[in-house]
């Protein structure tokens, strides 16, 4: 092989390296554009992802107030129809959430019930003025009729969908039921009757007998503690009778802090 | 030769080739599963396009894509490639780069394009 042919072949041997060398760069370089471009875009949606992510948690933070404000609304509204004032259902509320934990239910259906409580009384929306607003005792008619809204209420709110109004369909019916058999409307006894019943009627007494009404003065301690020993297994649940008086500071701690502004 | 013509996806663009106007329409986003056989066609097509249409005719090419993945945009630099040797074979293309205003990355992989391919014809163009 001549000297001449060695030099050709180590020229077009340079060139070809010298090509792919220019490609392999181009490539790379490509590559590491496409990478770069990829990298801030990705960065950007991630950006926005969590802004988005945020807004949906504001979002589902205000359904769930709005929700709270709902049930305390429509609460609420039965109350003032009746002769019930003030922070009754804030209480109640208050209350059988301590029932409900000190039971050992669990922490999502607490939540749950202090939510639904304040709609025991919901059916008496449906109880005519003249009954409802009624000075003085009921005689025996108006009684019948004030004791419909149990029914009522679970009537409004068992064909709702949603778990919370289920509960409160529970509550409302079942609210007025005695251990003992003997409440109404159904006279269910013992554990026939749904904790949140047993639970609500409980918190809800307690708090009518220590409030002062138009009609009468509010109880003593002492006198609604005597009750409560006397109907222990009778009007009420005596496990929930003994959570009361084993955790009694705690409720007088929710009475004293949310009391009525006369 | 036929026209190439694509129905838009969730994940990929429409295509609208026309063979006798000479454009070339490309509109949508493209994050395909598979981004490689997805554009396959759709090259082989250009390629043969660019071997049986004359010189003297003007060819358009509008790429509209809101939103591309990183192998979307590397099948982009790959059609660019061939884009840029039709125009060296004596081509007469042009490209318009189609954009929202409030689109920063399909401002910038526009301007990246027209970085990497000084020889072609590329037009930014802001959709209003
Ligand atoms: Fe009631």
């Amino acid at each position: 092989m001549s000297d001449d042919k060695l030099l050709d072949d180590l020229s077009t041997l340079k060139e070809s390296f010298i090509s792919t060398i220019d490609k392999l760069t181009k490539d790379l370089k490509r590559s590491q554009k496409i990478m770069d471009r990829s990298d801030r875009q990705q960065r950007k949606e991630y950006d926005e992802l969590q802004v988005q992510f945020e807004e949906v948690e504001k979002l589902q933070k205000e359904i769930e107030e709005t929700q709270r404000e709902v049930v305390f609304t429509m609460g609420s509204i039965a109350e003032s129809r009746s002769k019930e004032t003030g922070n009754h259902v804030r209480r109640v509320a208050e209350y059988t959430y301590l029932f409900a934990k000190y039971i050992g239910l669990p922490a999502k259906e607490c939540e749950m019930l202090k939510q639904a409580s304040p709609m025991h009384d919901i059916g008496k929306v449906a109880i005519p003025d003249a009954v409802l607003n009624k000075p003085g005792r009921f005689n025996e008619e108006e009684r019948k009729i004030m004791d419909t809204h149990a029914q009522l209420g679970y009537d409004m709110l068992q064909s709702s969908t949603r778990p919370l109004l289920k509960m409160a369909a529970t509550v409302a019916y079942e609210h007025h039921e005695k251990w003992n058999g003997k409440g109404y409307p159904n006279q269910l006894a013992g554990e026939e009757i749904h904790i949140y019943g047993r639970i609500t009627a409980l918190a809800d007494v307690f708090d009518a007998l220590g409030s002062a009404r138009v009609y009468k003065p509010a109880w003593d301690d002492e006198r609604i503690f005597k009750m409560f020993k006397e109907e222990r297994g009778e009007h009420f649940d005596p496990q929930l009778i003994d959570i009361f008086f084993d955790n009694l500071d705690e409720f007088l701690v929710i009475r004293d802090t949310m009391k009525d502004i006369a | 030769m036929e026209n190439l013509k694509i129905e838009a996806t969730k994940y990929t663009p429409e295509i609208d080739f026309d063979v006798v106007n000479g454009a070339l329409n490309i509109t949508g986003k493209s994050y395909p599963e598979n981004t490689f056989e997805y554009y396959k066609p759709i090259v082989e097509w250009i390629k043969e396009y660019m071997t049986v249409i004359d010189n003297d005719r003007k060819i358009t090419v509008n790429l509209d894509l809101e939103y591309l993945n990183s192998s979307s945009l590397k099948a982009y630099f790959d059609l660019f490639d061939i884009l840029e040797a039709s125009h060296n074979n004596g081509k007469n293309i042009l490209i318009n780069w189609i954009f929202d205003e409030e689109n920063d990355i399909a401002e910038e992989t526009g301007e990246d394009f027209i970085e990497d391919f000084t020889s072609l014809n590329i037009k930014l163009v802001v959709k209003d």
